[in-house]
């Protein structure tokens, strides 16, 4: 989209199609596909009809009440302490790992908090990283191509969430950190043998885990062999059984105990089933949609630190949705990841919600026409390149 | 796309990877959803598709009365899941609340104990988690494997208990919470309960092989049982429906649904008094005769109807299992299952025959020391008479009967001629099957044309073999005025609610002998038991008894033995009007004084007793006739 060829004269339409409230209606749009589903998917459980429902509601509210202060607080006030909340965040991923204060479940340290209100300290992380890489990048924009001035201490960054988010264990949530961050060091221009190398030491640590842990070893072997694991096997079959139209909802079956985390991981599966193919391919649209309006968003960013920050939101939440839809169409190999905005989850929500209010901030200054008033004219950083304008 | 931050080609590089991701999926999805549909669909329907049956409750039997001589109650097996306290206790998240769940769940396993009347121990190891080798092609949900094998969440420890126990133990306000006023009271975790249709049969031996039993596998055997299971059995309901991954029915989902219709309540002829009367009597025939077999039949001269069947040896319905191989044949209804050779009583058939033709009134005479007679050109030897008989002079018709006389009887057969005297044998219902129900032999009688037809032993009942209902349905013949009545032993059937569904009238295969002739051969049968007939001792002061005994030498090794008989007495009384007949046979029983075992001796005390309860039992008034006594009939008939 190319915002200099719309015409004055539709103001209005100009700002219905901002690609930000693209973004925004999407993410709603999920979000009210998500509770339907998920009120569906968990009804039977023997938490109780209204248990996850409730806590996804309230997480939702939460999440909207976040990205509204996120859409609107002054994020360069908050690039002053950027380093104080990359330390604060750092020392929350370490604290899951002291016994007594993070909450183990299934073998991995991942929560902090008490009864239902924890937190998975990880997934905070993810708009901690977003917020000091772009920062440094932003900061480092002119040696970017040196190794040593430019690309280490950004990489040193990626590298230490990642390392931090390993060892709790949560590989799949590692490799998104390192995925994401990647992508922010290839976007802020990092060279092609830095970023090469990099990946190249990434995927030798990466088989050295595989090796060296017989469970994922096993997890792969079940996936390349030729009895699909049975979870996965309960997936396909709800596509199958949804078809066309699906079976309607609330007459899903393989949410009763057929299908394992089919309120989490594995919920659109129940939306496969319940409301079929058209259900299904809208949501990857939708999904498809914010990745869009993110790009042609992007273009609007005033300066590389806001790109970057922008960027980062938004293939933390492609990225992730991807990975979970190819996980749970069987393309890939399983890997626990959620699905954003539909998969039952507190921390993960109210992320999400952040991360939108971070491309809702964005969206104040940047849209703003520049004969606008002078508030906009302020906040315009100094490196801003006139390329962008007209 | 240029926002010049970063190159256009990279954010093209980036977008084109998510996007491409994005359409695999989108891809993938059309596969999933349509094109692999069919395949997966079918094994989807596999999975969560089931047939519930829901069985039918088998009917009753009943006695003529309505009590009860076989039912089917429901039992409730017992099992323990050991796996449900673990997987409780692992759901509780928080330590100390599970440590107090652990101590909640422990006081109630005490009072299931308690409950159960089971030591704690013992309980207590039931819940000892076990695990199996997983089948070959099984493909386990991975929530129950332990390291590769199998949960076993079904520990049998209790064959069955009542339902109401059953609903006893599964209620919670029975057992201690763990909260009170918040959550639902619940009993222990891990009990788990089968239900399973058992038969009882609340009155042991009583009418055993009347009944017959159902075997383990539920199908029924003999008896009643085999013979009214179209009835009995009810037919089972199903449903289909669909069940969740832990294999629990989901009823919202149920598709089609045909009730169960419970078996209909089948009520037999027999009178469980009578019954027993009879069995008691074997009892004690058994007690002193020590005979191999015995037999006590007791029937509505009327109408066919069966009061009494029994046989010696027994068992027990609930016990059929613990008969020993070498006594299985105590199963068989010896009624109808073996044949003997009825010997004299057998008589009645050439007696009614020569009268129903006028060939002899009651008082023509024949004599019975003739060594042989011509027949048909031949001569032909007569039979012996018995040894302690001696027949100085022409016994009349009704002497030969009341002596039991076989040169009489044989005289009176070849006065019919062998066509028939074949006829009356066929009227009187030999030679066929009584329809009773259930396995029943025809027994044998040789046609005329037939070397081995010997119309000089026939009359007398040798080289001729029938059931003792066959013997007991002739009987009847003259005790219901000529008219052979098909024996009978069910009288009603009802549905579940009670209503009648059918009934059983009586059935009269057809005429045998006039009424007269067989008031006249009643007559003659009175003559048995009087004073001067062979059995003196069935007679019961104030009533008519009419019978006829019969004392065979046993066929062993092909020979006649001299110390082997079966003795028999087969009577009906008040004679002039009867209402029941009795047939007693007993198979090489032994007099405690030693000698032969005559019918006199052995059968005939056993018919006057059950005579004798049956009188007050069933109100048989004494016959007065208009002269004042019960012999004018028999007088003035002469």
């Amino acid at each position: 989209m190319d915002s200099a060829r719309i015409p004055a004269i539709s103001q209005r339409f100009r700002l219905a199609a901002n690609p930000a409230l693209v973004i925004v209606a999407c993410a709603l749009a999920l979000l009210a596909l998500g509770l339907t589903v998920l009120f569906s998917a968990s009804a039977a459980f023997r938490q109780g009809t209204y248990f996850y429902l409730n806590k996804q509601v309230a997480g939702a509210l939460l999440a909207a009440g976040l990205g509204w202060w996120a859409s609107r607080t002054d994020l360069e006030r908050w690039r002053a302490y950027v380093w104080w909340i990359g330390g604060v965040a750092a020392v929350l991923l370490i604290a899951v790992r002291v016994p007594g204060l993070g909450i183990t479940v299934k073998g991995s340290h991942r929560w902090l908090g008490y009864g239902v209100a924890r937190l998975q300290v990880s997934e905070f992380a993810k708009v901690v990283m977003v917020f000091c890489l772009a920062h440094i990048l932003a900061v480092n924009q002119t040696r970017i191509r040196d190794w040593r001035h430019g690309f280490m201490p950004a990489m040193g960054i990626v590298g230490g969430f990642t390392a931090l988010v390993v060892i709790e264990p949560d590989f799949g949530m590692a490799a998104l950190f390192l995925a994401v961050g990647l992508v922010m060091l290839f976007l802020a221009g990092a060279r092609w043998r830095h970023l090469l190398a990099t990946v190249a030491i990434a995927v030798a640590l990466l088989s050295l885990l595989l090796v060296f842990n017989p469970n994922r070893m096993q997890r792969l072997a079940d996936f390349s062999g030729k009895e699909l694991p049975y979870q996965l096997k309960q997936a396909l079959a709800a596509y199958a059984a949804g078809g066309l139209d699906g079976v309607g909802l609330g007459e899903g079956r393989q949410q009763l105990a057929y299908l394992p985390e089919a309120h989490t991981d594995f919920i659109f599966a129940v939306v496969g089933e319940e409301l079929g193919l058209g259900a299904t391919l809208g949501v990857v649209s939708l999904f498809a949609a914010i990745f869009i309006a993110g790009l042609a968003h992007l273009r609007n960013a005033p300066n590389l630190f806001q790109f970057l920050l922008v960027a980062g939101a938004l293939f933390f939440i492609s990225m992730q949705a991807l990975i979970n839809l190819l996980v749970v169409t069987g393309s890939v190999p399983p890997k626990g990841m959620s699905l954003p905005f539909i998969s039952a989850g507190l921390s993960n929500l109210l992320v999400m919600g952040l991360m939108v209010g971070l491309i809702l901030n964005t969206r104040r200054t940047w849209s703003r026409p520049d004969f606008g008033g002078g508030r906009a004219l302020l906040e315009v950083s100094p490196e801003r390149p006139e390329a962008d304008a007209p | 796309m240029s926002s010049g931050f970063t190159s256009d080609y990279r954010i093209k590089l980036l977008a084109t990877g998510i996007l491409a991701g994005f359409a695999v999926v989108g891809m993938q999805l059309v596969r999933l959803h349509v094109l692999e549909r069919p395949a997966r669909l079918a094994e989807i329907n596999r999975a969560r598709q089931e047939v519930v049956v829901e069985h039918a409750r088998r009917g009753d039997i009943l006695d003529a009365h309505g009590d009860t001589l076989a039912t089917s109650r429901t039992k409730v097996a017992l099992a323990i899941d050991p796996w449900a306290l673990d997987e409780l206790l692992a759901a509780e998240k928080k330590p100390e609340r599970r440590e107090r769940l652990r101590q909640s769940e422990q006081q109630k396993r005490a009072r299931l104990a308690e409950l159960l009347g089971l030591p704690v121990a013992e309980l207590e190891k039931l819940y000892q988690p076990v695990t199996r080798d997983p089948r070959s092609s099984e493909i386990a949900d991975p929530r129950n494997l332990v390291e590769g094998r199998i949960k076993v969440r079904f520990v049998k420890f209790n064959e069955g208990v009542e339902e109401s126990l059953y609903a006893r133990l599964t209620d919670g306000k029975l057992y201690p919470q763990l909260d009170p006023k918040t959550s639902q009271p619940t009993p222990a975790a891990g009990l788990v309960g089968s239900r399973y249709g058992v038969r009882t049969y609340p009155q042991g031996q009583l009418a055993a092989h009347v009944v017959g039993f159902i075997n383990a596998d539920a199908q029924p055997v003999t008896g009643i049982e085999n013979f009214a299971d179209f009835y009995l059995r009810g037919a089972d309901g199903w449903r289909e429906s669909e069940k969740d991954g832990r294999g629990r029915e989901l009823a919202q989902f149920r598709t089609r649904e045909m009730p169960a219709a419970d078996g209909y309540t089948v009520v037999l002829s027999i009178d469980a008094a009578v019954q027993r009367m009879a069995e008691q009597e074997l009892a004690q025939v058994a007690d002193k005769f020590h005979p191999q077999k015995a037999t006590i039949i007791v029937s509505d001269a009327r109408t066919g109807f069966l009061l009494a069947l029994a046989n010696w040896p027994t068992f027990d319905l609930n016990h059929y299992n613990q008969v020993t191989p070498d006594g299985i044949a105590r199963l068989n209804n010896l009624a109808v299952t073996d044949v003997y050779e009825p010997g004299s009583v057998f008589k009645i058939v050439a007696a009614s025959g020569a009268l129903e033709d006028r060939l002899v009134t009651p008082a023509s005479t024949f004599d019975c020391t003739l060594p042989s007679i011509v027949f048909n050109g031949r001569i032909r030897n007569l039979p012996a008479e018995d040894k302690s008989d001696h027949f100085d002079h022409p016994l009349s018709v009704a002497e030969i009967i009341a002596h039991s006389s076989n040169k009489g009887a044989a005289q009176l057969g070849m006065l019919l001629g062998q066509q028939k005297f074949y006829d009356y044998a066929r009227r009187f219902g030999f030679g066929e099957r009584t329809a009773i129900g259930g396995p029943e032999k025809t027994g044998w009688l040789h046609r005329p044309e037939e070397r081995d037809f010997d119309i000089t032993r026939l009359p007398m009942g040798h080289s001729v073999d029938v059931t003792v209902l066959q013997m007991h349905q002739a009987m009847g013949v003259i005790a219901s005025g000529g008219r052979l009545l098909r024996p009978q032993l069910i009288r009603e059937v009802r549905d579940a609610r009670g209503s009648a569904v059918y009934r059983y009238a009586p059935v009269v295969r057809g005429r045998a002998i006039s009424e007269s002739t067989a008031r006249t051969m009643a007559q003659l049968l009175m003559g048995v038991a009087a004073s001067g007939g062979t059995a003196p001792n069935a007679a019961i002061a104030g009533f008519e008894v009419a019978g006829k005994t019969g004392t065979t030498q046993k066929l062993i090794e092909h020979q006649y033995s001299t110390t082997h008989h079966v003795a028999s007495f087969v009577g009906f009384f008040p004679a002039s009007r009867p209402e029941v007949v009795i047939s007693v046979i007993v198979d090489d029983g032994h007099p405690p004084g030693g000698g032969v075992a005559y019918g006199r001796l052995v059968a005939a005390p056993s018919f006057r007793h059950l005579a004798e309860q049956l009188i007050p039992y069933l109100d048989i008034k004494p016959v007065v006739a208009p002269g004042g006594s019960g012999l004018f009939a028999l007088k003035a008939a002469f």
